[in-house]
């Protein structure tokens, strides 16, 4: 009796079509994104929406494949957001292995400054890299990129990796010491493959937010280093917004997260409760 | 506050001298490189928040000014407009968004068949890039032809000017936000609340609560931390934002939809003036470690973290 | 061995034939160079595109353009060539941009150029480019630093230089009886009985910032106001500024849906698409009509002069072309913007789909381009003076005008009190920039 007092009121259909609802609201704005990629300029401009019966065309994507220069960002993208990715794997997990697992002097004031600079906001940095660039005449734009993204990044996938050394039992270190490994060798033969998904969550956020940034990116790439989203911007221009070619490039940029949401989901909803995430 | 109490067995069974050495290694690279790509060009807007500098020119000419930026700061009403429309958007945006993923995390936590599918699904707005985000809503919501007009105009009322008008703007920037960010709320309260041991909410249905008692008294409290934390991160986010306003409205019009980030921006690069822009980043440094200070008082989310 | 020697000699009289033949072209010596061209991502740059393709092939120059939304260009373009060596060598620049510029030393001064023989064609006929054009985008010095006169120098070349006409749609001007609007007064009077009609009359740029600044410029000279008077005095809440922004309050009233989101783009596209009868901007909207890509109404579009209020004038605008001072090749940039503003290549842009700068082009392709004539007779009413370009100008026009004017058109607010405090604004920058300390000195003597 208590217990069905206590049932959620929702039924099971109405349960249902909630879901629904919702999930047509959230994929709504992204499918008139992909179609919009696939339609000609006079049905873009049409004031009728149309949702799914037009005749498709490929032009936006042949356009930005041959005249958008689309091949050079896409291999900047790729590289800004392998390296980074790598870098702030490598860097933080053995720094949030040293935290998780070792004491030293100032270990708690690292790991709280390292809270602290996480929220450093994009917007506070804008002017000072701006400067840097200039002041030091810096024109390896990639790699000024691949830095300011592993640092961007650095402080989250500590925090996260933390969690998850943690989680591994201290003995399985132990044990190994016992036997006579040094402390390289236990986090590379130990730890490392007890920490693969905890690997994969902090390089799938990282990886994410190096291919999405923007700002940054506008402001410290030129020519021969613009990544995707500041191609697609470019996009926006004098004779209008070219809608297809920017739904078109968007549709491409939108990929890989999309491939890592379809294939991953388990590892970003274990990144995101793990405490509130954004970058 | 802090819990690092575990083990630290592994390091201290080596020699000593190497031993002690050994963590300043791990930790060294990820240090520097968050010194000098975080802590470094945070001092650096304090530094340059005391020149006049302009783009284009030799830094080494910009002329010293003092506290001048600062004391200019105080009475802009500019800046103050754009800190009131970012208070404006966190509380709107974060509310709507709290109350709509809470209540229907509530609603819909029981386990169902394709919950997974659905939370893929859920995930999808917070991996696209905010550029992309920014497009589609502008392209939605664009006056002459946008989507949502074409639809106010099939149910009869008058068609807007969504991204011309200061009202009507702000709410375009809200709409987005909450779009984007619900799902997100959504599935970490699901996911605290399935975490919840179910011997207490077996105890609390014996003890005959009705379906609201039951969540206002027993799951809602229960989750209280995890609510606590995603609501400041939040409202940091809020702070952070400007890449989506950025694509979508540029800020306008006039300041109404100019987060502070954005006016930032905006006057540092569209004005050209790199000096006062520092130094209105100095302000938004101080807010936002103030809000992030309150996060650490709150609870160390790295103590939470040992039991994901 | 012998074979070998053979090769060698066989190498050197053909290396010997080439330097032969590069006296006779004047291009072969910068074969293979790539140069990097920065302009803007406009309708006309679009078409340009292809005179650069004949450009390498003719003369073995590559070029690669690197194309963006006109108002970012000059973030781009200043960060480049703030640096030791910049990306480009080409750089284009909005006219309002020479003098921040210039008075930056980022660019290099031409006349190094014009006085070298080899670089130089002796057809080129520097004097063939309109006037207007080339003083407004070209020229830096004079009085104001920024205006044609004496003191001038020579910094770009014109290429996509514009003026402002009135644009109008034929038959939609013929179904209501309207009259081509002459004046300001038959201008308000048009849009009012087109609005009645149910028919957005006149499109507009709105976009707060820049956007609806340069809106209102367009209302401004020809009714005879004006930014600074002659001692930077800002005058932006005289009685005719006042009434120029009045003009665009009721533009937005009686325009298009979504004016106050409007940039160029949106703008043109709103009349292009058939959504305005009429487009008081840029000439470059003639071109834009003709492409069927663009637009909707081709044929059904006619030209005239642009109204006047209590003078003529009308806008100097538009982009020019220059060669940073970082640039690294120098001489092969000079050649491109030689060859792209040469007669023919001038006379390719139109049939291109673009827009002439020279006198002699516009005179010879009037049919086809029936804005050609009104351009012409429009020329001497291009206002030098038509907006401050002085350093602080980019504060003035986003900050504080920009922000005045989006109250004026999304507001009902009275629009004196709008100006005046824009204008108490503009002078407290000017003092902050030190702009009155001449004339306090005076006093105090």
């Amino acid at each position: 009796m208590a217990a069905k007092q206590i049932d959620n009121p929702l039924h099971i259909w109405g349960h249902y079509t909630a879901l629904i609802v919702l999930a047509l609201i959230t994929l709504a704005p992204i499918w008139v994104m992909i179609a919009t990629g696939f339609k000609d300029d006079v049905l873009v401009q049409q004031k009728e929406p149309v949702w799914f019966f037009f005749v498709p065309t490929v032009e936006n994507y042949e356009y930005i494949m041959t005249r958008g220069k689309f091949d050079r960002y896409l291999w900047n993208s790729v590289i800004v957001g392998v390296s980074a990715t790598f870098l702030t794997l490598l860097f933080g997990g053995l720094c949030a292995y040293a935290l998780a697992r070792t004491e030293f002097k100032g270990r708690v004031f690292v790991a709280n400054s390292t809270l602290l600079v996480r929220m450093v906001p994009p917007a506070v940095l804008a002017v000072p890299a701006f400067a840097m660039v200039i002041n030091f005449s810096l024109d390896a734009d990639l790699a000024v990129l691949i830095f300011f993204y592993t640092a961007l990044n650095l402080p989250f996938a500590i925090w996260l990796l933390f969690g998850f050394y943690k989680q591994i039992p201290v003995e399985l270190e132990e044990a190994a010491i016992v036997d006579g490994a040094t402390a390289l060798q236990v986090f590379f033969r130990v730890l490392l493959p007890l920490m693969k998904s905890g690997y994969a969550v902090a390089g799938i956020f990282t990886f994410r937010i190096a291919w999405n940034e923007f700002i940054l990116a506008l402001l410290l790439t030129g020519r021969t280093s613009r990544t995707l989203p500041v191609g697609a911007a470019g996009f926006i221009t004098d004779t209008g917004v070219e809608w297809g070619r920017i739904m078109a490039m968007g549709t491409l940029i939108v990929i890989p997260p999309l491939l890592f949401t379809f294939f991953a989901a388990r590892q970003i909803i274990a990144g995101m409760t793990a405490g509130a995430v954004k970058g | 506050m802090t819990d690092f109490t575990a083990g630290s067995v592994a390091v201290r069974t080596r020699p000593r001298d190497l031993s002690a050495l050994i963590p300043y290694f791990f930790i060294l690279p990820a240090v520097a490189i968050m010194l000098a790509g975080l802590v470094y060009p945070v001092i650096q807007a304090f530094y340059l928040s005391f020149y006049d500098w302009k783009i284009g020119t030799e830094f080494s000419g910009a002329p010293y000014v003092g506290f001048g930026h600062f004391i200019r700061m105080l009475g802009d009403e500019n800046v103050w407009e754009s800190i009131w429309v970012t208070i404006r958007f966190g509380f709107w945006t974060i509310s709507i968004e709290m109350f709509l993923g809470v209540s229907l995390a509530l609603l819909l936590e029981k386990p169902i068949r394709g919950a997974s599918v659905f939370r893929t699904i859920f995930i999808l707005p917070l991996m696209v890039s905010p550029v992309v985000v920014g497009l589609i809503w502008r392209y939605l919501f664009d006056a002459r032809i946008g989507w949502i007009n074409y639809y106010l105009v099939q149910v009869g009322l008058e068609p807007q000017v969504w991204l011309g008008d200061a009202d009507l703007a702000f709410f375009a920037i809200v709409f987005t936000d909450i779009w984007q960010w619900t799902p997100f709320i959504f599935i970490i309260v699901i996911a605290g609340l399935q975490a919840l041991p179910s011997e207490v909410l077996e105890a609390s249905k014996i003890d005959g609560a009705n379906w609201w008692q039951h969540i206002l008294f027993v799951k809602l409290p229960m989750i209280r931390s995890i609510l606590m934390i995603a609501l400041l991160m939040r409202l940091i986010d809020v702070f952070r934002a400007l890449e989506v306003m950025y694509i979508l409205t540029g800020g306008g019009p006039g300041r109404s939809t100019e987060l502070l980030s954005l006016h930032i921006y905006n006057r540092a690069f569209d004005t050209q003036q790199l000096g006062y822009a520092s130094a209105i980043s100095v302000l938004l440094i101080v807010i936002v470690t103030t809000l992030s200070l309150g996060i650490l008082r709150m609870g160390n989310p790295m103590k939470d973290k040992s039991d994901i | 061995m012998t074979l070998k020697l053979v090769k060698r000699l066989a190498l050197g009289a053909g290396a010997a034939l080439l330097a032969s033949a590069a006296f006779a072209n004047p291009y072969a010596k910068y074969e293979g160079t790539t140069i990097v061209v920065s302009w803007p991502a406009l309708a006309h740059f679009n078409a340009a595109e292809t005179l650069v393709e004949e450009f390498t092939e003719e003369t073995g120059i590559e070029v690669e353009i690197d194309a963006l939304q006109y108002l970012k260009l000059r973030d781009r373009q200043i960060l480049e060539m703030s640096k030791n060596e910049g990306d480009y060598d080409v750089v284009s620049w909005v006219v309002m941009w020479k003098g921040e510029y210039v008075s930056k030393g980022l660019l290099t001064p031409l006349s190094q150029f014009f006085t070298s023989g080899s670089l130089v064609d002796p057809q080129y006929d520097i004097d063939d480019i309109a006037g207007a054009y080339l003083e407004n985008g070209g020229v830096v010095g004079g009085k104001k630093g920024y205006m044609p006169g004496a003191s001038g120098a020579l910094y770009g070349v014109p290429f996509g230089a514009e003026t402002s006409i009135l644009a109008y749609r034929k038959d939609v001007f013929e179904e209501h009886g309207i009259e081509v609007p002459a004046t300001y007064d038959d201008l308000t009077a048009a849009m009012t009985k087109l609005h009645a009609a149910g028919i957005p009359a006149l499109t507009s740029r709105g976009k707060t910032g820049h956007q609806v600044t340069a809106a209102w410029l367009f209302h401004l000279a020809p009714m005879g106001g004006k930014i600074f008077d002659d001692a930077w005095n800002p005058v932006v809440n005289s009685p005719e500024a006042v009434k120029a922004a009045e003009f665009m309050r009721h533009v937005a009233k009686t325009g298009p849906l979504g004016i106050e989101t409007f940039g160029f783009g949106e703008a043109s596209a709103a009349f292009l698409q058939g959504d305005a009868a009429m487009h008081l901007d840029t000439l470059k909207i003639a071109a834009m009509s003709r492409n069927p890509k663009l637009s909707k109404i081709d044929g059904n579009v006619g030209y005239a002069l642009h109204p006047t209020g209590s003078r003529c004038g009308s806008e100097t605008g538009g982009f020019a072309l220059g060669i940073p001072q970082n640039a690294p090749n120098k001489e092969a940039a000079f050649l491109f913007i030689q060859y792209m503003t040469s007669k023919a290549g001038d006379q390719r842009m139109v049939e291109l789909g673009g827009d002439p700068i020279r006198i002699s082009t516009l005179k010879n392709n009037t049919p086809g381009n029936p804005e050609y004539p009104v351009v012409a007779e429009q020329l001497p009413c291009a206002d030098p003076d038509w907006r401050p370009l002085i350093p602080e100008w980019n504060e003035i026009n986003i900050d504080v005008l920009g922000q005045a004017l989006t109250q004026v058109i999304t507001t009902d607010d009275p629009i004196q009190p709008i100006m005046d405090e824009a204008n108490e604004k503009l002078r407290a920058i000017m003092e902050r920039e030190g702009y009155y300390t001449w004339a306090s000195y005076r006093k105090s003597n």
